[in-house]
């Protein structure tokens, strides 16, 4: 068979088309920039919401691209660091907010100090949630949302046991914890496993009785740990905890096994989907009247250093998710409180649940106000004081004491 | 008939002959070639995925490799100083005395409770199939659903416990007191590895001829000194390989530790792979867990050593 010449059935108007069109759509594919944004979520509600806006900001600009992609939490930080190093950063890395000043030391996160200035919620944020993300005066990125720790009750238990309301102090926390145990059940949960979890979840008693992680053989310190150490010894607090994470503590809430826990936010969808009776009311503080002062989660929106136009387009989706109206949908899809004051506020009136978490935005802390960027050691150390303190291996005093040296350096080398 | 033709053709022409050896060093060139080819993607892999991590984990070791570090790519050179702080951790010897404990009460127990089981299923008795592949299952279940189940049996209120209780006996809450968590992590691999050191010796025990026992017996060996003069001594290359695997297997077993007790409590139950990983990603020092792999290394090839010289002698 011959062969025809191509110009037989392809005249010159056609090939100039093709070729118009091939060229037209190169440059459209050059306009088109894509923001990789890697993140650990991986809850039904947070993945709705991250698509949700993905969806609407694409449409507002259909010259970016928005790509997410899952990686699991253990491994967010090593891998956002390996993306740098092989020079293909992600546009954004979802860091959770004790890690941020950690890896921005390494030098792959985009300083935004110039344009979060211009951000009207920047001028709302709180100052936890802002010193999380601010190292001098640069800023490194900017909040998701926020969330803290509260205490869950099932109302049902608590009635059972003639106590009215949920504990407010410690007195009051040490008491209806001993009442609310009755044999399998245990008064209350918390985790104090050998993560950064556990050293979480006592930061709101150390921090609420004025101690320091920094200064772990003050009084202060000593009381809040002894505390733990009492609840554990009276029984009223399974002596697992020092096995269970915080899904093993709202496990233990959920299925009854436990009628208070110390839990955060993000639990709420679960804790509503069990359809148990509960409710949430700030963390008990050491004397009436006084302010609980609880740590800091949320994850960060990070600029990575990389293409001029990829950092310029990370921004403009940060700035986007910024509307006042997208955030307070974005952090409830999140079961989040908003790191924007107005915002939070908002939410706290829309649902009782996430009040008292609202309520102690205001003297929220950042976890890395004690330590900087060697927060994570700072933290390793205190767990470990932590879990030897409340298994017996050693004393409150010895535990904190040895926990302290190890701290020390730590801390003078900020 | 080939013999017969191949003999004269060899020894009359003597002038044809290099060119039938260069025939056949070429045919056996070949052949050679083709057996590597087989082995050439195995090869190339294991360069890849084994050799060269092993590697430039030892290049690790001596770097001072943190996250600022690797980022900027300069891991100034360290010398011995990541080996040095592991030293000096009192971590780092729970964590190493564990491993010892930890790999010898499993393998032994494993060992044990393999070997007599091989010997009683040399019985014949209705079912025993039934039964050597019902014995299989901890090795098949999943180490994630094998250590959470674990961490259920040994709950402070647990079943263990529980039973325990009817008895009579003291409990403890396993898991949660730094004397007892080991011991109970030990348990855990006990009862995952026991199947392999069973299915091994089980066919170990099959390929003994039946003569041997059925003579002894004449002569009047009661059973246990048939095991141990018969059995034992035949079983001695599959006891090595058991051993050997064995121990290579427990001591990098990590999952089921980090899941049951994440090292505590109050690293009480560190292993030195799950301490290697709480300072690699813990607190992101590579250079110091690349050191602390290559101990692991280092005690897996020492024990597998000291296995080799004991059976040599």
């Amino acid at each position: 068979m011959p062969l025809k010449p191509p110009s037989g059935n392809f005249p010159l108007w056609r090939r100039f088309l093709v070729c118009s069109s091939i060229i037209v759509c190169l440059g459209a594919a050059r306009a088109e920039t894509t923001v990789e944004i890697v993140h650990y979520f991986n809850v039904p509600g947070q993945l709705d919401g991250l698509a949700g806006i993905q969806k609407d900001f694409e449409a507002a600009n259909p010259d970016i691209k928005i790509k997410l992609t899952y990686i699991p939490f253990a491994d967010l930080v090593k891998t956002t660091l390996q993306m740098a190093q092989v020079h293909k950063p992600p546009g954004i890395s979802c860091i959770d907010n004790p890690d941020v000043r950690f890896v921005a030391k390494s030098g792959v996160l985009k300083d935004i100090s110039a344009s979060v200035a211009k951000f009207p919620t920047w001028q709302d944020t709180y100052p936890g949630p802002k010193h999380s993300v601010t190292e001098g005066e640069k800023v490194y990125g900017v909040p998701i949302g926020s969330n803290s720790l509260a205490i869950f009750s099932n109302k049902k238990m608590l009635s059972d046991a003639g106590i009215t309301d949920p504990p407010k102090t410690w007195d009051e926390l040490t008491e209806d914890a001993a009442k609310l145990t009755k044999s399998p059940v245990y008064g209350l949960v918390f985790s104090a496993t050998n993560t950064e979890e556990s050293t979480w979840q006592f930061e709101p008693f150390l921090w609420s009785n004025g101690g320091s992680l920094l200064d772990l053989n003050a009084t202060p310190a000593k009381q809040a740990l002894q505390l733990w150490v009492d609840l554990i010894q009276k029984g009223s607090v399974s002596k697992d905890c020092v096995n269970w994470n915080q899904g093993d503590v709202a496990n233990q809430f959920i299925s009854g096994q436990a009628a208070m826990m110390v839990m955060g936010p993000w639990m709420l969808g679960q804790v509503h989907k069990s359809g148990l009776d509960f409710e949430v009311t700030p963390i008990p503080v050491p004397k009436e009247g006084e302010k609980p002062i609880v740590p800091l989660g949320g994850e960060v929106w990070c600029v990575m250093k990389g293409d001029p136009k990829v950092e310029a387009a990370a921004l403009k989706f940060i700035q986007f998710v910024q509307d006042p109206d997208r955030l307070e949908n974005l952090c409830n899809t999140f079961n989040y409180i908003s790191s924007v004051r107005s915002v939070a506020k908002k939410q706290g009136e829309a649902n009782p649940e996430l009040e008292p978490f609202v309520l102690q935005m205001d003297t929220a802390r950042a976890r890395p106000e004690e330590g900087g960027a060697n927060y994570t050691k700072v933290s390793l150390a205190a767990r470990t004081a932590i879990q030897q303190a409340i298994t017996g291996q050693a004393t409150v005093d010895a535990a904190l004491a040895e926990a302290a040296n190890k701290i020390k350096p730590l801390a003078a080398k900020k | 008939m080939r013999q017969i033709e191949a003999i004269p053709a060899r020894s009359t022409s003597a002038p044809e002959a290099p060119a039938r050896g260069v025939l056949r060093r070429k045919a056996a060139w070949r052949s050679v070639l083709t057996s590597y080819s087989f082995i050439l993607p195995i090869g190339i892999f294991g360069l890849l995925l084994l050799v060269y991590p092993v590697l430039y984990s030892l290049a690790l070791s001596f770097r001072d490799a943190t996250v600022e570090t690797i980022v900027s790519g300069d891991m100034p050179f360290a010398g011995f100083s990541n080996y040095e702080q592991s030293l000096a951790d009192p971590v780092f010897w729970q964590a190493l005395e564990n491993t010892v404990i930890f790999t010898f009460c499993s393998i032994l127990f494993q060992f044990a409770i393999g070997f007599l089981l091989a010997l009683f299923f040399q019985n014949r008795f209705p079912l025993k199939n039934v039964l050597i592949a019902l014995l299989l299952v901890p090795w098949i279940i999943p180490v994630l659903t094998a250590a959470n189940t674990f961490k259920g049996l040994f709950n402070e209120v647990g079943p263990i416990n529980q039973i325990a209780h009817l008895l009579g006996i003291p409990t403890v809450p396993w898991l949660a007191s730094p004397g007892f968590a080991l011991a109970a992590t030990i348990v855990a691999n006990i009862w995952i590895g026991f199947p392999f050191n069973f299915i091994l010796l089980y066919s170990g025990v099959c390929g003994v001829p039946p003569e041997i026992y059925e003579a002894a017996r004449i002569d009047g060996a009661s059973y246990w000194r048939r095991v141990g003069y018969i059995t034992l001594p035949i079983l001695k290359p599959v006891t090595v390989a058991v051993l050997m695997l064995g121990t290579i297997y427990t001591v990098k077993v990590f999952d089921l530790v980090f899941i049951m007790t994440g090292g505590g409590p109050a690293n009480s139950s560190h292993l030195l792979s799950t301490y290697a990983y709480q300072v690699g990603f813990s607190i992101y020092n590579y250079g110091q867990a690349s050191a602390i792999a290559m101990v692991i290394i280092a005690v897996i090839l020492s024990l597998n050593l000291f296995q080799l010289f004991l059976q040599r002698r």
